[in-house]
């Protein structure tokens, strides 16, 4: 009878583990991809941007450019082997290209028998994966992308009898027993790699005997059902080999990632044997943090390796020497806030185990610089921010979002200044009242009804308000003064809330909440007078949803990080296309912009012009809401769009304005991205012309001391300030931003001068 | 020197008053003083005709226009459309890449998406008459596929108008 139920059971666990594992390994964690690198002439990336770039894909510098994932640099050319690549659209074998650079950048790129290639994108970036709730991630490899010395190593070191015993070694079982028992603790393992593959597939880790039965009894199952070689493979993806704070690293793939940022395909000896070495206790032997013990063990292995003739003695020797070579970051690419927002667009679509376990390929418009730029300023302004901050308990907190206005791409996230941890993301999850930030798509409402233009004067008066509860509302402005008659070029650049609250009114509250819907408002925001002064929260995403419209000449995109889906077997599932919306009138739309690099250059953005490049042309606006509890700023160049937001988690006051707190970290990551001037093309119907800036009375350039340059509809009539002389002119100007007159105009200019003295 | 004259003419005539009329409603007070129409002054921006630009693709973004023609041939939009965003990722704002991407949308017979694609073209076309031209083209092309004849009719005498400029 008890024969019987023996039996029985061993055919139980039998039946189960070879369901089990079949079923098993074909779980894959969705693979996430940067956007790929294009190079093409005329990029303006310099010789060591270019070799920067390649070793954040970790191609090695070497003598010959021979092997893919290497390059050699010559003068002023690299030769690179490129690896395989997989992007959304193609796959590409490896090649060689010789890139061709000069001082301002890429001259012009050329493949192997020296024909011209006008445009190559490097190889994505792997960004992450997305893995199950229970945390485990891998990356799996096929027998061919695992180099011959890892089975061997793990033969050697772990399981030398792997290739002839049946799933279990009882000598060595015998052996581990004898020197735990004389040692009264666990000191060796005895169990062979398919032991520990069962373990890692089917048991907790609980050490009792009746686990080392079941353990054994379901090895020699499986070594009876299952080629040596498929077991290999198995264990090769399937072993822990790390922790990353929720996140479990599974399989030599992913960990040769995870140490080391490249293939497994591509590790040397002494990278291999530190793999090895760390199977036997990822935490403790955990080279980032313990890298004494991990190189002692990996030099272990190594003499291992050697003296069972795996590989010379020479070599390992060598190898010894070698250090551990680990990334310092994680991978050097882990970017969770951004990861974030991809699972979140992804979920509308995709049932959680299709991006658990079916392999995809994700590909996303992240760009590691501009990441990695943004990361670097946030952690280093709040460290600055924190020493001059209010709250003595807590660390000041902040997120960023970047975005390519034209194409509506989400380039860069960051959920916090801890950037690489894994938690709250403020980015996506932080909302928070956007204060001024509002203001731009008031007055754009202003400017749409035809009555306002930026020299239109308004006033900036005391308000109080009755509000239907019987309350009355009474706001200020921030340094609590009252400025009088403005103009609205001035009322937007130093952000004064009394006469800006006037135009709101005057325009009315409905259209300027149709005008934050138009511009991606996923919500009708309350129509209260104190929406005007940004009583609404967003979160940073949503800040940078509704200025992106702002940066992208009134044209509105639905903000997108990934661009397309491929199944395991590059078959594209789904694409996210650029689609854009007209939402304001190109007229209105470039007069407000105007207005908002006023405010960089005149008004509260202005502290940001000492750490900017002097000639760069930006545009953009402050935000501080009620108490200095969040402090905002919000700006584009020509080619990117970043929103910043700075705040204490709790909502206690910062004591930092908009300017103060955001507009610092903004300004540094504007600065770092190598980005283009804002340069629209004014519509023609517009014209550019001189104001005196308190008082937005024409003047033209050395007539008053306080001149700014304003765009007007070309038939706007605009009052004139008394003693400067102005003649009619012909067609209106085009272009940009003032620029010195020709020497025709100043002559002119000068000869009306000396007319009027 | 022909353009030049008359202004100079009319402020040593005219002084600055040149033109009276009302300031636009301005809130609570309108500014004092006379009104002067907005075009410029002197030693303000240069008031010649606009510069005149012509925009080309460059080698890249060629190389890539090319890549979608052989995609649309084939009536492959997606793919088409995937490699004209790599263009676009290049040359922002080169209007001639954004009436690409209009076409292919057109040949899907997504006419609202075309529409946007030529108006978002516009806009960056100023001051280039041949692009401003294309543009329209699209625009009525859209407006036709919808059944909007009136209106396609409108939008290709603006895109004559431009190309006889």
């Amino acid at each position: 009878m008890l024969v019987l139920v023996v039996l029985g059971y061993v055919l139980y666990l039998d039946h189960m583990v070879v369901k089990q594992f079949e079923g098993r390994r074909w779980t894959l964690p969705a693979q996430v991809y940067a956007a790929p690198l294009e190079l093409y002439g005329g990029l303006a990336l310099k010789l060591p941007e270019i070799e920067h770039e390649l070793q954040r894909l970790h191609y090695r510098r070497a003598e010959r450019a021979d092997h893919p994932g290497t390059y050699r640099l010559a003068g002023e050319h690299f030769e690179v082997a490129l690896r395989a690549a997989r992007f959304a659209d193609e796959a590409r074998p490896p090649s060689l290209l010789v890139i061709n650079a000069g001082e301002n950048g890429i001259l012009n790129l050329r493949d192997a028998h020296g024909a011209e290639v006008p445009v190559l994108r490097l190889e994505p970036l792997l960004i992450g994966s997305i893995f199950p709730i229970h945390g485990e991630d891998r990356i799996i490899v096929t027998p061919a992308e695992v180099p011959p010395l890892l089975p061997a190593a793990l033969k050697a070191v772990e399981d030398r009898k792997f290739d002839t015993h049946h799933g279990v070694d009882p000598l060595a079982m015998l052996r581990a027993a004898w020197v735990n028992a004389r040692a009264g603790q666990i000191e060796q393992g005895g169990s062979t790699l398919t032991q520990q593959l069962v373990r890692s597939y089917f048991l907790n880790s609980r050490q009792t005997l009746s686990r080392k039965l079941r353990e054994a009894v379901m090895a020699i199952a499986l070594d009876a059902h299952f080629a040596k070689a498929d077991l290999m493979n198995a264990y090769i993806n399937e072993i822990f080999l790390g922790q990353d704070g929720d996140r479990a690293i599974h399989g030599f793939g992913l960990a040769s990632q995870f140490y080391f940022g490249k293939p497994l395909e591509e590790l040397e000896l002494s990278e291999v044997a530190l793999l090895v070495a760390i199977v036997r206790g990822p935490s403790y032997y955990d080279p980032r943090r313990h890298p004494d013990r991990a190189l002692l063990r990996r030099n272990l292995v190594l003499k291992e390796m050697a003296d069972q003739g795996i590989v010379k003695g020479r070599d390992a020797a060598a190898a010894a020497q070698r250090p551990l070579g680990v990334s310092a970051r994680f991978a050097g690419a882990y970017y969770p806030a951004y990861l974030d927002f991809v699972r979140r667009t992804l979920r509308r679509d995709y049932q959680e185990g299709d991006l658990t376990q079916a392999g995809l390929r994700i590909y996303t418009s992240l760009d590691p610089r501009a990441q990695d730029e943004a990361e670097r300023s946030l952690e280093h302004e709040l460290d600055r921010l924190d020493r001059l901050g209010n709250h003595p308990k807590a660390a000041l907190e902040g997120a960023v979002v970047v975005t390519a206005p034209q194409s509506g791409e989400v380039t860069a996230i960051v959920g916090g200044r801890e950037a690489g941890y894994d938690g709250f993301d403020r980015a996506l999850d932080a909302r928070r009242s956007m204060g001024s930030l509002v203001k731009p798509f008031i007055y754009l409402t202003a400017l749409e009804s035809g009555r306002y233009n930026a020299a239109t004067v308004v006033q900036d008066a005391p308000i109080d308000l009755k509000l239907a509860n019987g309350q009355h509302w009474q706001p200020v402005n921030f340094t609590r003064q009252v400025y009088g008659a403005v103009p609205v070029v001035r009322a937007l650049a130093e952000s004064l809330n009394l006469a800006t609250v006037g135009v709101g009114l005057d325009v009315g509250l409905p259209k300027v909440a149709a005008t934050l819907q138009r511009f991606g408002l996923p919500q009708p925001p309350e129509q209260v007078p104190a929406l005007l002064l940004g009583s609404l929260s967003v979160t940073p995403l949503e800040a940078a949803q509704l200025f992106n419209g702002l940066a992208n000449g009134g044209f509105h995109n639905p903000l997108r990080a990934v661009r397309a889906v491929i199944s395991s077997e590059g078959k594209p599932l789904k694409a996210f296309t650029l689609k854009v919306t007209q939402v304001a009138t190109p007229e209105a739309m470039y007069q407000l912009d105007r207005m908002l690099v006023t405010v960089m250059d005149r008004g509260t953005g202005r502290p940001a012009r000492a750490l900017l490049p002097p000639q760069l042309i930006v545009a953009g606006k402050s935000g501080t809401s009620s108490d200095y509890r969040d402090s905002w700023f919000a700006g584009f160049s020509g080619s990117h769009l970043v929103v910043v937001w700075v705040g204490y988690d709790d909502n206690a006051p910062t004591g930092f304005t908009g300017s103060a707190g955001a507009l610092p970290v903004w300004a540094h990551i504007m600065a770092g991205l190598g980005t283009n001037s804002w340069n629209a093309a004014m519509p023609e119907s517009l014209a550019e012309v001189h104001i005196e800036y308190p008082t937005g009375l024409r003047a033209v350039p050395g007539c008053a001391q306080d001149i700014v340059a304003v765009v007007v509809p070309g038939n706007a009539s605009l009052a004139v300030r008394p003693g400067c002389g102005f003649p009619e002119s012909p067609a209106p100007a085009h272009g940009v931003p003032a620029k010195p007159a020709n020497t025709f105009l100043n002559r002119a200019q000068q000869w009306l001068q000396e007319l009027a003295h | 020197m022909r353009w030049l004259l008359p202004p100079l003419l009319a402020a040593a005539l005219a002084g600055c008053t040149l033109f009276g009329g009302t300031p636009p409603h301005a809130g609570p007070t309108a500014p004092p003083g006379a009104g002067t129409a907005a075009q410029p002054g002197p030693g303000e921006a240069p008031s010649a005709p606009p510069p005149q630009r012509s925009f080309r693709l460059s080698p890249a973004a060629s190389a890539l226009v090319n890549q979608a023609h052989r995609h649309s041939g084939a009536g492959d939009y997606d793919q088409a459309a995937a490699t004209l965003e790599r263009a676009l990722r290049i040359e922002p704002d080169n209007p001639l890449v954004w009436i690409e991407l209009g076409r292919v949308r057109l040949a899907e017979r997504d006419g609202a998406q075309a529409d946007a694609l030529g108006r978002k073209a516009l806009t960056l076309a100023a001051g280039d008459p041949a692009a401003q031209a294309s543009s329209w083209h699209l625009i009525a092309d859209s407006l036709r596929a919808r059944g909007r004849n009136q209106e396609a009719e409108d939008a290709e005498r603006r895109a004559g108008s431009l190309a006889t400029r």
